[in-house]
């Protein structure tokens, strides 16, 4: 298998052509990704691995029009991002994309309830309480809205990124690790989510991890080595894909 | 632990620069002060030193105590005769009489020759013998010989075209008379002594036109070669009669430079007030900045506790960040402080108060003083938080610290309201009950510092309110709202610098405003007047008698209620008193006697106000010695007791008979004229300024005139201390634009996180500066509420004095208002931009 994915633009919520990513200058360039060309299908859970430093999260951040690659085009939809100005690509982000960090997800000063609707609320617009409601139901928040993010577990944290992630009904979602900081069990309660996000609500998500068993949870998986993607798998096992990792050295 | 001091300074050059200048700007006054007042004495002190060199000893009557008024003291004259017996003595090469007094020139068309500010216009005997003379040069012409010639200073000659040869008036407390200018006189480099003006004859003239003929004001002496000045007048003393002593040259040059150095000081400290005001708000600015460093720090801080850095250690590290700032800030300060101290003397010209000047005199005191103090308020504002950081626990280094918003605690809040109610009870109990007035000030100065120390509590709840209408205005509005309530302390002593600022400026506001409103009716309550003669120069000295004479006979006249005033010694304390004439004083003055009559007064008798005759247990009849400097001790006899201070506003009221028998002849500062039935008062006060065209050293105001340039001074005066306050609010600005700063800085993550998940940069900018008008209003609302109930609480304490009416000048507290929140929008700007320019991924890439 190599990185000669078909391109298939009708159905890809997000692609990305030929993009190269470079840090610093002279001597100390870094390349951080490579000639690199995906397209991630709508309606797909797809999970990004590979060792560390491989230049997963800088290919998250462009596709996620948080950071522009040195060279390449990133669509989403059918819109080219890579030459929008900064003000086109944060409404874009604002109201087409969905976020997971890994940690520091949330405004401390707002409740739960608020940092849930908080991209629709800078949008100025009112969000769609049944919607919001359904997903807070299905993550078990009801009863934490009214709280700070310092008084609620790591867990129930990422719980409220997820939601917020899917409040304004983005085009798709993007995770960087987002059970990097939480324990096993709130992982899974989180990929769960995720997952039925996917298969219920027909949302998009692409997400980054280094766990065998989280990529498990996805439709595909892709894997990065030194910025190129070196190979993909679909409907993953985590036997199969921590076998795939300790052959690409990890 | 040094080098990492320094290292971090560095780092943070922008609130290292916010910080220095805050502090700077406060040195900058206080050097600025000290710079100015010692220039201004020096220029001084040349200019008597040279004025009287070359005179050896000078002979004088003894005064009965040192009561100084300008710049001598004011004695009795000596007979005429004393002269032949200093000239007798051993040692003395030549002795002369000198004669001063109230002259004021006028120009070739008759009008007077006015000084700015008040500066004396005066008269003098130039001595024959030019060693005499010291540096009084002549520069142009001859010395005046005769009754009919006069030299005046070069300023006045050049300015008022005043060619010599030409014929002038000049005016004095007897008859105008004219004189034939033959010279100009300068005084060493000057062309005028100090901004008064100089009019010099012979000095037998001089004893006819402004004393009396037959008396010196002194003798000077020049000793034979080889004679001391020292042996010179312990010489002369043999000869001289009870009553009069001979003193060193050099004696009274230190006389008159003390005096000046006495009324410089009043200056002195009234410029230490703003400096120590704007030192005060820049302290807040320290605060803040240490307290948020030291958040900001606390995992750095932790980390050095962890590998082992003590406490005190870090203590100390951060003592001497304070110190090295403070230094270097009051350094930058004192640099500073001689553009201020130009600033300044600008400044005093701008409402009148010009002033001689050198060049600018840095002592080392005051490079001393300045770094002194500028390095102890800072290294005192950061000893609180450099305190607070030893608590820093090394586990701390491995939390993921949420930069703290601590809320006030109780027991400060509790102590805040006591100080608070504290001052609140002792402004009552010195306005209403009969606390002494002295408990005034440090009771608002309790109320202040009891807000200040509420501030906290209520700004949290102050933000919220104030932030109401940004919910309109979408998330940005809604999120700056609860940025600005979310660390109180912060944003409290944030406005708290800018509250202190406009607090002093709305209570001046409201006290100017209050005065002025309460003009007319102290006017009206306490004269009869329809019109009023006035000196010419509205801060002028006063005006010859002879104006008087002049109204008195112009028709439709009743009566013209003279007044004068002087400085005395009452019951053994030093006052002002008030002296008219019993003749014509209850025509145009509504003094209200409770007891007695006016007409007693005669030139032993005295009539006291109410409120000093409380305090004393005062009642008609009594006696009370009196102490004039002219002639000392004095039995004066209480004739009535008097209820309406306003127009007079002295505790104590003579004749102008008894005022000349006890200080001799003076100047007239006022006089109410009263009409005739029947008199058009517009017609008459026509014929009141044609009468006064050949006294050009009064005028003739109505009541609206009169109110109108009254008001016109409080205004120069409120300018004057309201553009001395505007340096603290530039402070209070300053520290607001730091604290945004620290802010932005402090929440990068956070914003970084808003930008990623959707805000624009411009919704960013207008977070920052949303939150930033929030605190300037919380600052300038609390500041002018605080201000108005200050300002009316100075009002009241003054309703004695006449202050009856109560304005509060409510379009201009507004305006101040306003523009807090468009310098709070201004301060913004910088903070605004960093934070639309924060990296998107600060946010997202963990570190
Ligand atoms: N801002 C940056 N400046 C310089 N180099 C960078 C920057 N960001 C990433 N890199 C470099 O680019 C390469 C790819 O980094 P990236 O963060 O994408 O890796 P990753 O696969 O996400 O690693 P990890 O699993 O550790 O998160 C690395 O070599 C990294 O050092
Ligand atoms: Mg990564």
């Amino acid at each position: 298998m190599s990185a000669t994915t078909t391109i298939a633009p009708a159905t890809a919520a997000a692609r990305a052509e030929g993009i190269s990513k470079f840090y610093g200058t002279g001597d100390a360039t870094i390349a951080a990704l490579k000639d690199v060309s995906v397209s991630l299908d709508a309606g797909m859970f797809t999970a990004i691995m590979g060792p560390s430093g491989s230049g997963k999260s800088t290919l998250l951040h462009m596709l996620a029009g948080l950071d522009r690659p040195t060279s390449g085009e990133v669509f989403l939809g059918d819109t080219q991002i890579t030459s929008l100005n900064d003000k086109a690509l944060t409404l874009l982000r604002r109201d087409q994309i969905g976020f997971i960090f890994q940690s520091f997800n949330l405004l401390p000063t707002m409740s739960a309830a608020e940092n849930i609707v908080l991209p629709i609320r800078i949008a100025g617009r009112k969000p769609d309480d049944i919607w919001v409601k359904s997903i807070v139901d299905k993550l078990g928040l009801a009863d934490r809205l009214s709280h700070r993010p310092t008084e609620l577990s790591g867990g129930q944290q990422q719980r409220v990124a997820a939601a917020r992630a899917l409040a304004s009904r983005p085009q798709i979602v993007f995770a960087d690790e987002p059970t990097g900081a939480l324990d096993s069990a709130s992982g899974t309660e989180l990929l769960g989510f995720l997952r039925k996000a996917v298969k219920e609500l027909g949302q998009t998500v692409v997400m980054v991890t280094h766990d065998p068993t989280a990529a498990s949870y996805a439709d595909r998986v892709l894997f990065l080595a030194d910025g190129h993607v070196v190979d993909e798998m679909f409907e993953p096992t985590a036997d199969a894909v921590l076998d795939f990792m300790k052959h690409l050295g990890a | 632990m040094f080098t990492a001091t320094l290292r971090g300074m560095l780092a943070h050059k922008v609130r290292l620069a916010l910080t220095v200048a805050s502090i700077a700007l406060g040195v900058a006054f206080l050097a600025g002060t000290l710079v100015l007042t010692d220039t201004m004495r020096l220029a001084f002190d040349q200019l008597f030193g040279k004025v009287s060199a070359g005179t050896d000893a000078v002979v004088r009557a003894e005064a009965a105590y040192s009561q100084s008024e300008g710049i001598s003291t004011s004695r009795a004259p000596i007979p005429a005769s004393v002269l032949t017996q200093v000239r007798q003595a051993d040692g003395v090469r030549t002795a002369e009489g000198s004669v001063s007094g109230y002259a004021l020139l006028t120009d070739n068309s008759g009008r007077a020759v006015l000084t700015s500010g008040g500066a004396p216009t005066m008269g003098y005997s130039l001595p024959a013998d030019p060693a005499l003379r010291g540096d009084v040069k002549l520069l142009t012409g001859a010395a005046p010989s005769g009754a009919h010639q006069v030299a005046i200073d070069a300023t006045s000659a050049e300015e008022h075209h005043i060619a010599l040869g030409s014929t002038i008036k000049v005016l004095f407390r007897g008859p105008t008379q004219e004189f034939t200018v033959v010279g100009t006189v300068g005084f060493g480099g000057e062309k005028n002594l100090g901004g008064t003006t100089g009019a010099y004859f012979d000095s037998a003239t001089a004893q006819q036109v402004l004393g009396a003929p037959g008396l010196f004001d002194s003798i000077s002496v020049s000793a034979d070669p080889g004679v001391a000045p020292a042996d010179l007048a312990q010489k002369i003393n043999t000869v001289l009669p009870d009553g009069a002593e001979a003193v060193t040259g050099a004696t009274v040059v230190k006389e008159s430079a003390d005096a000046v150095n006495k009324d410089l000081k009043v200056v002195t400290v009234m410029f230490m007030i703003f400096a120590g005001i704007a030192l005060f708000v820049g302290s807040f600015i320290i605060w803040n900045t240490f307290t948020m460093t030291i958040t900001q720090r606390s995992r750095e801080i932790a980390l050095l506790r962890a590998i082992g850095a003590t406490r005190r250690q870090v203590n100390r590290s951060l003592v001497l960040e304070a110190l090295l700032l403070g230094l270097v800030a009051s350094a930058v300060g004192i640099g500073l402080g001689l553009l201020v101290a130009k600033g300044l003397n600008l400044l005093m010209g701008a409402v009148g108060f010009s002033l001689p000047s050198t060049s600018m005199q840095v002592e080392p005191r005051t490079i001393v003083v300045s770094l002194l103090v500028g390095t102890v308020v800072t290294v005192l504002a950061a000893l609180v938080p450099a305190h607070r950081a030893t608590k820093v626990l090394p586990v701390e280094a491995l939390r993921e610290a949420v930069p703290g918003a601590g809320n006030p605690t109780k027991k400060r809040v509790i102590s805040g309201a006591v100080v608070t109610v504290i001052g609140l009870t002792g402004l009552f109990m010195t306005l209403y009950a009969d606390l002494s007035m002295k408990l005034f000030g440090p009771s608002l100065l309790a109320i202040i510092v009891g807000v200040l120390m509420l501030l906290p509590a209520a700004a949290r709840p102050l933000a919220s309110l104030i932030g109401v209408p940004l919910r309109m205005r979408g998330l940005p509005g809604e999120l700056a709202r609860q940025n600005a309530m979310r660390n109180p302390r912060r944003t409290s002593s944030t406005a708290a610098a800018l509250m202190v600022g406009l607090t002093l400026v709305v209570s001046m506001g409201v006290f100017a405003s209050s005065l002025k409103a309460s003009f007319g009716d102290i006017i009206g309550d306490s004269t009869n007047a329809a019109l009023f003669v006035t000196p010419s120069s509205s801060q002028g000295p006063g005006f010859s008698p002879e104006a008087i004479k002049a109204v008195q006979g112009v028709s439709g006249v009743d009566k013209v209620s003279a007044s004068g005033w002087g400085q005395a010694r009452f019951n053994g304390a030093d006052s002002s008193y008030s002296a008219v004439d019993p003749a014509t004083a209850t025509a145009g003055l509504n003094l209200r006697l409770s007891a007695g009559s006016v007409s007693d007064l005669g030139t032993t008798g005295i009539v006291v106000a109410q409120s000093a005759a409380t305090t004393h247990g005062w009642k008609v009849g009594d006696s009370i010695g009196t102490e004039f400097a002219e002639t000392g001790k004095h039995t004066m006899k209480i004739v009535g007791i008097y209820d309406s201070k306003g127009w007079i506003s002295d505790d104590f009221v003579i004749s102008i008979a008894a005022q000349t028998a006890a200080a001799g002849p003076q100047l007239i500062n006022s006089g109410l004229v009263t009409l005739l039935p029947g008199a058009d008062r517009s017609t008459v006060q026509k014929a009141i300024t044609a009468a006064l065209a050949d006294h050009p050293d009064a005028k003739v105001l109505d009541r609206k005139g009169f109110e109108k340039e009254a008001g016109g001074f409080i205004d120069k005066l409120l300018t004057f201390v309201t553009v001395m306050l505007l340096l603290a609010v530039i402070i209070a600005l300053l520290g607001i634009v730091n604290t945004l700063v620290l802010s932005v800085f402090e929440r990068t993550r956070e914003l970084g996180l808003l930008r990623a998940v959707g805000m624009t940069r411009a919704q960013v900018r207008a977070m920052v500066r949303w939150e930033s008008v929030v605190i300037s209003l919380i600052g300038a609302l609390s500041g002018a509420a605080l201000g108005i109930g200050l300002g009316l609480a100075l009002s009241q304490a003054l309703a004695d004095e006449g202050i009856k009416a109560i304005s509060i000048p409510g379009l201009q507290v507004a305006l101040y208002v306003v523009l807090a929140a468009v310098a709070g929008v201004l301060a913004a700007v910088g903070p605004a931009r960093s934070a639309a320019k924060v990296d998107v991924l600060k946010a997202v890439v963990a570190d």
